[in-house]
Parts: structure tokens; sequence; C-alpha cells
């Protein structure tokens, strides 16, 4: 034991002497072998465990009680992103695209012995889009769902969207048992479940952890070494979940700082698992104040963001050039986007031309106060705006307030709003519908973009989607064009997503289109 | 030197003496530190984490700034910290602490009451919640701890005040027709500010720690300002393997709060000698 384990362990056991960590000899208890159970450190709480209105990072929970009829399978090395079966065996589509046909699988059970049935998916999609919660809108082209017998669901469309894909989003799409149907939320927030997926809520609570065991006789098996037991420990203090899993007390976890990964990657006993995710970061510009109205000069501003910087400084590397809005491994994602590079040269010109030279002009960027991928690029982005005569002031702010503000009148508003987006269900249309489609009152377009081509082009496209992709891809393509010409927004980077797990666990696949979920019946010890 | 040794003891003299160096550091920080600019706040990025070097004493943070400098221009924010929210918690509290002293009944009732509400809270929750709803910023933060702290003083003010109200002196200008204004500020305030005087100069040090609290929550001033509690919570993440970002204004914070206490009990050492001289 050198020096900086004793500091380490020191520095551990101050911890665990603050936070209550009964965790292994808990584990203990419940089973002799100590191998079978998975601990994840889970740095974020689940604000909701109702299937039909979960909207946060709950699908960690759920995407292991509940099942959808399908799930997204991201591509990998050439090999295209596909829609696997899972509730559902098979689907088809009408020509037109607008009746969707699904063949359910035989002999699921849910948790509370029930059977998969056709009304058991049309009830709970007709649950959630009545309460109409969360990210129950994925269901809105749907205008009818019928059963016509016990395993055929067909849905009817208003509009040809591809239906395979809503079906496989991480939100709103989970399949619950007939007598879950009447149940409130709080009964879902009590830890109950009523889902068919490999493991149940055994225990749950809140803002401390949820514990999960495996289903007996799940429908899909499970691999050998497969673990019964999962529990998820809530840590939201990264600095406290890099010693659970460097001390072997978790064996996953997420958002560690990225200049600690090397440390990481040295360290035999751990593993870090670095892919793309579909979680991209920019700012967008207020469009309708002074000076930010004009297009040069935003686009001047993005001339001065330090895109290589923030890499590197930010991400240790590991994030990568964002090319507009859509990240790569999305389709409508456009590697040859004219995006801008980092040039205060061309900046200091195009200011000029707008008469902004020497202006002293200071401008206000709203951020969320505990990101500090945020704060490194905003203060990175600050230096060099300096050098233009621009004072850039960093506003950090709680997300609700700085939703808030963006929501009011975008005279009074910030005039730049960092954020990061990823989709609901995996389409360009969520972020581009999402972010820049002009809105009568600001949800999420909080830089007021409003540009009635650009509405035009994705809503086209969108209707397309489902019918002629390629077609549709271009468009969006375009449509993504059309912001990246306006300056609307500043796309800072594409974030990596890192998982960091023991090496001793086995068949791990990151999926990015279900945020930080691990799909734990793949996994084995 | 040896007067002043005499008068507060080498302890005390010592921590004058590391108080007046960072004082000395905080007015000259653009001349003293090695890399003004950094200090302030430019990035370095090509630099990012390095050790303690020949180049960088103290090592570099995670944008690549000197930590040297920026323990150097952090010193600014922490003592003008320190510095204002003890004046501005004397500023309300005396005058408080005064008024409810001197005339008593109701008005007593009502201020007493008045700093009952604020003392039942705990100081730092207190704090918290006023700078999480006025926003982050130096001013606000300096404002949140204000608000927890002159209620002490209002009560140690009172307490002097109906202390000094029945000496024969007060007594007698009274009798001779003085105004109750000029009672209260020739006769009384001199009497009472005294030992609020060594109170505060003991508080500096907690109401820096508590600042440095505020700012280490992300609730003090904003990037990219040196300021030692929030370069402690940004260094926090790359700890123990990179200890320099967090231990070098760790130990600056240490350093000048425990100076503050020692030299403010040296003085109240003092003050007592000469309350026992007085008797």
């Amino acid at each position: 034991m050198n020096r900086r384990d004793v500091l380490k362990s020191a520095a551990l056991s101050a911890l665990a002497a603050s936070v209550p960590l009964a965790l292994p000899r808990w584990s203990m208890a419940l089973a002799q072998d100590g191998s079978r159970i998975f601990t994840l450190a889970h740095p974020a709480g689940f604000p909701d465990l109702d299937p039909a209105t979960s909207f946060s990072n709950d699908g960690a929970v759920l995407a292991n009680v509940y099942e959808g009829l399908t799930r997204y399978i991201p591509g990998k090395d050439d090999a295209p992103a596909t829609i696997a079966p899972v509730l559902a065996t098979g689907w088809e589509t009408s020509a037109d695209g607008l009746t969707w046909t699904f063949k359910l699988r035989e002999g699921v059970k849910f948790h509370d012995g029930s059977d998969l049935t056709a009304e058991a998916v049309k009830g709970s999609i007709e649950r959630t889009t009545k309460i109409a919660g969360g990210a129950a809108f994925i269901w809105s082209p749907v205008t009818a769902i019928t059963a016509p017998d016990p395993l055929t669901v067909v849905f009817t469309l208003s509009s040809p969207q591809p239906l395979d894909v809503i079906a496989a989003s991480g939100f709103a799409a989970w399949i619950m048992s007939p007598a879950a149907f009447d149940k409130d939320n709080a009964w879902f927030n009590a830890g109950n479940d009523a889902g068919s997926g490999p493991f149940k809520i055994d225990r749950y609570e809140p803002g401390q952890r949820a514990i999960l065991t495996r289903v007996a006789d799940y429908w899909g098996g499970a691999p050998d070494g497969a673990f019964d037991t999962a529990v998820f420990e809530i840590v939201e203090d990264a600095v406290l979940d890099q010693s659970m899993i460097e001390g072997g007390q978790a064996d996953w976890t997420y958002g560690l700082a990225y200049e600690n990964l090397d440390a990481l990657k040295a360290n035999p006993d751990l593993s870090v698992v670095v892919n793309p995710s579909f979680e991209t970061l920019f700012g967008m510009y207020n469009t309708k104040k002074a000076p930010l109205d004009r297009p040069k000069v935003r686009q001047a501003l993005s001339l001065a963001f330090p895109y290589d910087d923030v890499i590197s400084a930010g991400t240790s590397g590991l994030g990568s050039r964002a090319k507009g809005v859509i990240p790569s491994g999305i389709w409508g994602h456009d590697p040859d986007a004219p995006v801008p590079n980092t040039d205060l040269e061309a900046a200091k010109a195009l200011l000029a031309e707008e008469g902004l030279t020497d202006s002293n002009l200071e401008l206000v960027m709203t951020y969320a106060t505990s990101d500090t991928l945020e704060a490194t690029a905003g203060e990175l982005w600050k230096a060099n705006l300096a050098q233009l005569g621009i004072t850039l002031t960093l506003q950090p702010m709680a997300w609700e307030a700085q939703w808030e503000l963006a929501k009011s009148d975008p005279a009074a508003a910030q005039d730049i709003f960092v954020m990061y987006w990823w989709p609901t269900y995996v389409t360009p249309y969520d972020y581009l519908f999402n972010l820049f489609h002009s809105e009568e009152a600001p949800a999420y377009n909080l830089g007021y973009y409003a540009n009635p081509d650009y509405d035009k082009m994705i809503d086209e496209a969108a209707a397309l989607s489902g019918t002629d992709r390629t077609k549709a891809e271009a468009m969006f393509k375009e449509a993504q064009r059309m912001v990246i010409a306006d300056s609307a927004a500043v796309f800072m980077l594409d974030k990596p997503n890192i998982h960091i797990m023991r090496a001793d666990v086995n068949g791990y696949q990151d999926n990015p289109a279900y945020g930080h979920v691990v799909f734990l019946n793949e996994l084995s010890r | 030197m040896s007067a002043l040794a005499r008068r507060l003891g080498y302890g005390g003299t010592l921590c004058l003496a590391v108080i007046v160096t960072f004082a000395l550091l905080a007015l000259f920080a653009p001349w003293l530190a090695p890399y003004p600019d950094q200090g302030m706040g430019t990035p370095n990025v090509i630099a990012k984490l390095k050790p303690p070097s020949a180049d960088f004493w103290l090592g570099t943070d995670h944008l690549g700034r000197d930590v040297l400098s920026r323990v150097i221009f952090g010193a600014r924010v922490s003592m003008s910290a320190g510095l204002l929210i003890v004046a501005f918690s004397l500023l309300i509290g005396l005058p408080v602490g005064l008024l409810a002293g001197y005339f008593g009944g109701w008005a007593d009732e009502a201020l007493m009451r008045v700093t009952d509400v604020f003392l039942a809270f705990p100081a730092l929750l207190l704090a918290v919640l006023l700078a999480a709803a006025l926003g982050p910023g130096l001013l606000n933060s300096i404002v949140a701890v204000a608000v927890t702290w002159w209620p002490w003083y209002a009560r140690m003010a009172r307490a002097e005040v109906l202390v000094l109200r029945g000496q024969p002196y007060v007594e007698a200008a009274s009798v001779m027709g003085v105004s109750q204004g000029r009672i209260l500020i020739r006769h009384i305030l001199p009497g009472a500010a005294r030992p609020l005087l060594v109170q505060a100069a003991l508080d500096v040090g907690p109401a820096l720690l508590t600042a440095s609290s505020l700012s280490f929550l992300g609730l003090g001033i904003l990037p990219p300002t040196a300021d030692w509690g929030k370069m402690v919570d940004e260094g926090r993440k790359f700890f123990p393997d990179r200890w320099w970002v967090s231990a070098a204004p760790g130990i600056a914070i240490f350093l000048l709060a425990l100076a503050f206490s020692v030299l403010g009990d040296a003085l109240r050492d003092r003050e007592g000698d000469k309350r026992r001289d007085a008797a």
C-alpha cells in the first residue's frame, strides 16, 4: 500500500462514516454468493417510476422491469442500426404507412402472473396517452389501436411515421399488466411494478436505493453466471461514485471526471467503456434580441468558439466535434455539415462588417449550475470573446430557473442558452422539431428561432420518414444546414458516453438510445 | 515589534503577520502573481493539470491556469468577503442592539423577536437558502451570510447597552438634559462598540469560511474569477491523484481563517485585561 492508497482509504473511511454504505453487509445477508449481485453506483435518483409518465433517469430501473414492443439496437462499425423484436415478434406496415400490425410473443407473463395479450398492449398505451404526462406525445400520430385477436395489435396512424422506432422509445412505450391500468402514480412510486421484464422491483427507498431481483420464469432466459440481484445505490457525488467502483463496492457507474479516466483505465480491475452518445451540447442564440438578431453577429460568435480546446479540456479529448445538432449514430447525422471552425480573425472581420469593433458588447450565457463541462466551455469561450472586445457573463443557474427565464419574454431573457439534448426516441425530428421549430410559447426552442421554410421542410420530412427514409434523411440534412447557415446556435460538441465497470463483468453493450440504461439480463460474472 | 509582541503575544503577532501578508498579496496581486492573466481567468489549456514545477510552483488547474496565481487573486475575494460580511453585519446588528437596549419596552420586544427568528435558523442553512434564492454572485453571497450573522451583534450590543444605561455617567448626562440621541451616540456607543469590534475581528475567520462554503457549493462568485472555495470544489474531483488543485486554496483558507481567529483571541484577552484594570 503506497501513500496514495493510504490517503484514499482514509478519505474513503471518512466518507463512509458520514454516508450510510451498509450495502456489503446487507448483500451478504441476502445471498451467500456475493458475485451474483450487481451493484450500480447511480449518480442520479429516480423521480418517477410510473411507466406512463417517467421521463428522466428512471429508465435505468424501468428498462429492466418493463419491456416495450421493440428495442433500438445501435449501429456498430459498418452495420446499420436495427429495431429488434421484444414483446412483438414481428410487424408489418401497409403500403401507405398508415396501418401497422404487430404480432405479439406467445407465453410472456407479467410479474403478477397474467398473460401478455393484445388488450394489455392496447390498454398500456391508452393509459399512457390518457395521462398524457412525460413523453406520451410520442404516440400522437396514433389515432386508433385495435386488438383483432389476443396476439395481434393494429395501430392506425394519422401520418406515416416509423412506429417500430417509436415503440422502441425509452420513455412512455412500456407495456404493463392490465391489473395496473387503474393504479395511480403513487402506487408505482411506492416501489410496485407491473412489468414483464427479467427483473422485478423488490425494494425501493426513494433517493437511497432500488433493489431488483430476477424473475424466475422470464421468457428470454439468461446467460450463464447472470446476476440474481441488482442494487441501484443512488450516490449523487461523483467522488464517492469513483471510490465505490475503485473499492469494489460497485460494479458499474458513470459521470466521473474525464480527467480521472486515464488512471481508471490503468487499473486492471476496471474497464472503461467509451462510446459516442446521442447527447449533444450547444448554445442557442437569442434571435429575438439585439445584437444577436443579426445572423452575422451570431456567426462571429460561433467562429470565436474554441471547439478543439473545449473537447480537450472539457472531455480529455474524448468528445467529438458536433456537426450540427444531430450526433453521429443517428440517421440524419450530416458528417459533412459546414460547421464553422475556430477563427478569431474571421470573427473580427465579421464584427467589423456589422460595425461592432470595440463595441464593449456584453452578453449573458446561462447554463446549469452543477455542470462542469458547460462551465468549462463558457470559460474558454469567454477568453476568446474577450479578444474581440465582447464580455461574456457566465450565469450558472438551477435548471428550473434557467428554463423559466428562457421561457419568459425573449427581450429580457438570456443571450445564449446552453443545454444538452438527447432524443426521446431515435429520430432526427425530435432534435430538429423541439429545438428549432417555431413556437408560439417557447418550450425548448429557447433561441426563439423562427423560419417557415425550415418548419415546412422538417414537417414534410417527418411525414416521409415512415415511407421514404432516404428522401426524409436528405431533407433533414438540408434543414439542419439552414440552421447552420443562419447560425441559430453554436454546436459545441457531441458528448462521449463513458461507463466504468468492474473488469470481471461480461456481456455489457452500451446502447445510447436508452441514456444510461444497463440491460441487466445481458450481464454475467 | 517587541511592543507589538507584548501587546498581542507572539502567536497574535505571527497571525497579524500572516493577515498582513495575505492583505498585501490581495492588494498587489497583479504585480505579485507569476501569471496575472491566468489569475484573472484566462485559460491555458495546453498546460492543464500539471503538477507543481519550477514554472508553476503550485501546479495548474483543469484549465491549465497557474494555481499559485489563482490563490493570490483568490485572496482578494476571500479577504473582502470576510471583511464585508462582518462590516454589513455590524452595520445592521449594532443599531438594532443599541435601540433595543436603550429604549427597552416594545421596541426591545419587537426587535429582539425579529432577531430570535433569524437565530432560530441554522446559520449556514439560511445562508445557503438565501444565496440560492438571490442567485450566484459575490455580493449576493455576502448579503446572504450577513443576513444570518447580524443577530449575534444585535444581541451583544443590546447586552452592553443594558449595562451602560444604568451607569452613573449616563444617568448624570440624562439629568443634565442631554438629548437621548446624543447620549446614545456620545456616551453609550463608544463603550458598547469596543467589545463588538473585538468580536468582529474574531468573526472574520468564520465569515470567510462561510463565504468559501457557499462558493464551494456553487453559490458564490461567478467564474472565471478565482475564489478559494470554488477552487477547492473544482479540484475535489481530481483528489487525491492531483491533490494540488484543491490543497493549495484549502491551505490558504485554513491559514487565513486560523490567523483571524487567533488574532481575535489575542485581542479579546487584551480587552479582558483592560476591563479588569478598569474595575
